[in-house]
Parts: C-alpha cells; structure tokens; sequence
C-alpha cells in the first residue's frame, strides 16, 4: 500500500470505526476480547484495503471483512470475565429509561443473539443495522431469496430460545 | 413487536453506539501489531514442527544404530528419502503460508468458503504425507537392512536350519508393525490435537456456511 492509499484508508476507518466496534460487540462477550477482535479485523481490514476497488461501498465492504474475520480468523479469547458481561459494562441499559419489562426482555434477547452461531449472528448484525436483505446477501455472498428463508429461520430459533 | 425489531430499537439508540473513539494515530498503530488468526497458527505450528523434526535428525545421525546403516544401502536410500522428504515439506509450507495471505485478505464470503476447504485439504494432505513417509522409510531402510547385514542373514539362516524361519520372519514384521502402530498413533493423537482444536471452528463455520448456501 503507498502513502496516499494508506492516508485514505485510515481517514475512512476512522469515520467507519464504529462498524468493527459493533461486529466486536456481537461475537464478544468481555473488553479484552472485543478489543482483540477489534485489532484483528483491523489488521485484516488493512490486509484486503489493496484489493477494494470501490465496487461496494466502503461500509459494505468493512462489514465483509470484519464479518469474515469474525467468523473465520479470529482465535477465541480464552480469558473471560465471568463477573461483568462486556454488554453490562459498556453498553448497560439505563433503568429509568425502561419499564422492568422491556429491560428484563433485551437482557434476555442479547443473551439469546449471544447463543447463536457465528454464522446466525452475521445476519442478525446486519439486521440490526437496518440492512435490506439485498445488502445482507451481498455482503454475506447468498442469493437474497437464500437470506430471507436464513433470517427467518434465525428469528423462529431466538424464539426458540427465549421460550423453551 | 418481532423480537428482533426490540433489539434494534435499542442496538440503535445514541447511548448504544458510544464506542471508544480511536484516533488515526490509533488506528495507524494498531494494523502494526500481529495478527493472531487461526490461520497464521496453522502456519506457525508447521514451521515449529518442521524444526522439531530437523533437530531430531541431526540429534538421531551419530547415534549407534545409524552407525551401523554407514556404507550400507540403507543409508543411501535414508538420504535419498530425507532429502525428499524435506522438499515436500517445504512445498507443504509454501502451501501453508499461501494458504495463509489468501484467507487473510478474502472478502467474499464464498471465496472465503472455498479458501477454508483448501486449508483443511492442505492440512489432511500434510498429515498424510508425515504418516505415510514415516511408514515407507521405516520399511525400505529395514528391507535394505536386513538383506544386507551379515549378523541377520546368519540369524535367518540359523533359523531356517532348525526350521524355525517362519517364526523368525513373522516376529520381525510384527515388531515393527507394532512399532509403527504406536508411533503413527502418538502422531495421529497430536495432529488431531493441534490441527484438530484450531481446525475445529473453521470446520463448524464451514459447515454452517455451506448450509446457507444449498
């Protein structure tokens, strides 16, 4: 990679960072891991930049790579924090902004998404995310019909979980 | 409400995307630190294992037994197959490390399904390869051995003469038969354990991945 490029890749990272925080967040479960898998997709990230010719939007593509390294690259931190889940620290919920109910709920939901398989949980990342199932199959590489039938799927085994 | 659309109304809330913000110096120095990917783990452990394997050689060249192979056509053969042995080996690390820079900078997700697919073959084809070697080298040398050295063909022939020459060729391959089952068993173990942990969720998310794709 030459200087320009490089320039340009970082100043797009760090308007784009908050994607690779997010994929962290998803298939993580403590600080030292999410900032383990945050400088691994970053370093693959910088890895594939050479070979990003702009036919996605820069967005997409991170999504891509951070998913892949999410899914593929990335060795599993064998420290956990057992205390304190990573979602609690960072990201708590604020109690007076939510009846208990709802509260309780996404605890359990995030709990629920946490159960899913690595593959489950990329299509639920880019659900959350606002992603129209054209986008999903593009980054995830199926056909859209194909992430259609596969969100479903993933929304009856959430259900599946939550109520067992 | 879909569950789903609970949790996004909340994935997305302001409070819910306050990220630690990095800089660009941050950023800069962070693509300098190592990557720790399976992969590269695939490739570290084969180059660890081929320098295990060179230090046992040359720790193995002096001891008696090989002395006794000196001159003979045994040894030859021994060379021969070693110096094979090492240039696959190192066609086997040139895989490894291709391997490596091709998953690495994948982002499709189905060049990187075919990429993970390669890098299992690539690993069953290197176990098969060590096994196999160890069991035609240990046999070849032994042939070569035995039809040669005088003191086993004077055994061989002490043996026929008192009739007993089935007996002595049976116990021979028995014994080594019995020394290369335990020794490919204690390899077999110790690839299943490192390939086999590190492989473990390429090969679950390989799975998933090409479910998705039926």
């Amino acid at each position: 990679m030459n200087k320009d490029q490089e320039h340009n890749f970082l100043e797009l990272l760090e308007e784009h960072q908050n994607i690779v925080h997010k994929v962290c967040r998803l298939y993580t479960n403590d600080y030292d891991a999410h900032n383990d898998l945050f400088q691994e997709i970053t370093i693959q990230l910088w890895k594939a930049y050479p070979k990003f010719r702009g036919d996605a939007k820069f967005s997409t593509w991170m999504y891509r790579i951070g998913l892949n390294t999410a899914i593929t690259l990335y060795r599993k931190s064998k420290r956990r924090v057992t205390t304190q889940d990573f979602d609690a620290v960072q990201f708590k919920i604020k109690a007076e902004d939510y009846d208990d109910t709802e509260e309780e709920q996404l605890k359990l939901l995030y709990s629920a998404v946490k159960q899913l398989n690595d593959i489950e949980k990329a299509l639920v990342l880019l659900y959350l995310e606002d992603k129209n199932y054209r986008e999903i199959s593009e980054t995830m590489g199926i056909s859209e019909v194909n992430a259609r039938v596969k969100m479903n799927r993933v929304k009856t085994k959430l259900r599946t979980i939550l109520n067992p | 409400m879909d569950e789903l659309d609970l949790l996004k109304k909340d994935w997305n809330k302001p409070e819910n995307q306050n990220f630690p913000k990095l800089s660009y110096n941050d950023l800069y120095t962070m693509h300098l630190k190592k990557s720790s990917s399976t992969v590269k783990w695939i490739f570290i452990i084969s180059l660890l294992e081929f320098i295990f394997w060179t230090i046992i050689s040359f720790g193995i060249k002096d001891n008696k037994s090989m002395k006794a192979l000196k001159g003979t056509d045994a040894e030859t053969v021994l060379n021969v197959l070693t110096v094979l042995g090492y240039i696959i080996l190192f066609y086997f690390f040139y895989l490894f490390y291709k391997n490596y820079k091709k998953i690495s900078t994948t982002d499709s997700t189905k060049k990187l399904m075919e990429s993970i697919l390669k890098t299992r073959q690539t690993v069953k084809q290197y176990v098969v390869f060590n096994l196999a070697f160890i069991v035609i080298s240990t046999v070849a040398v032994l042939a070569i051995e035995f039809n040669q050295d005088p003191n086993f063909g004077e055994r061989a022939h002490e043996a026929a003469a008192s009739g007993h020459i089935f007996m002595f060729y049976s116990k021979i391959i028995l014994i080594t038969a019995g020394i290369l089952t335990i020794t490919i068993t204690i390899l077999l173990g110790f690839y299943a354990l490192i390939y086999g942990i590190l492989l473990k969720r390429l090969d679950r998310n390989y799975k998933e991945l090409k479910k998705m794709d039926l």
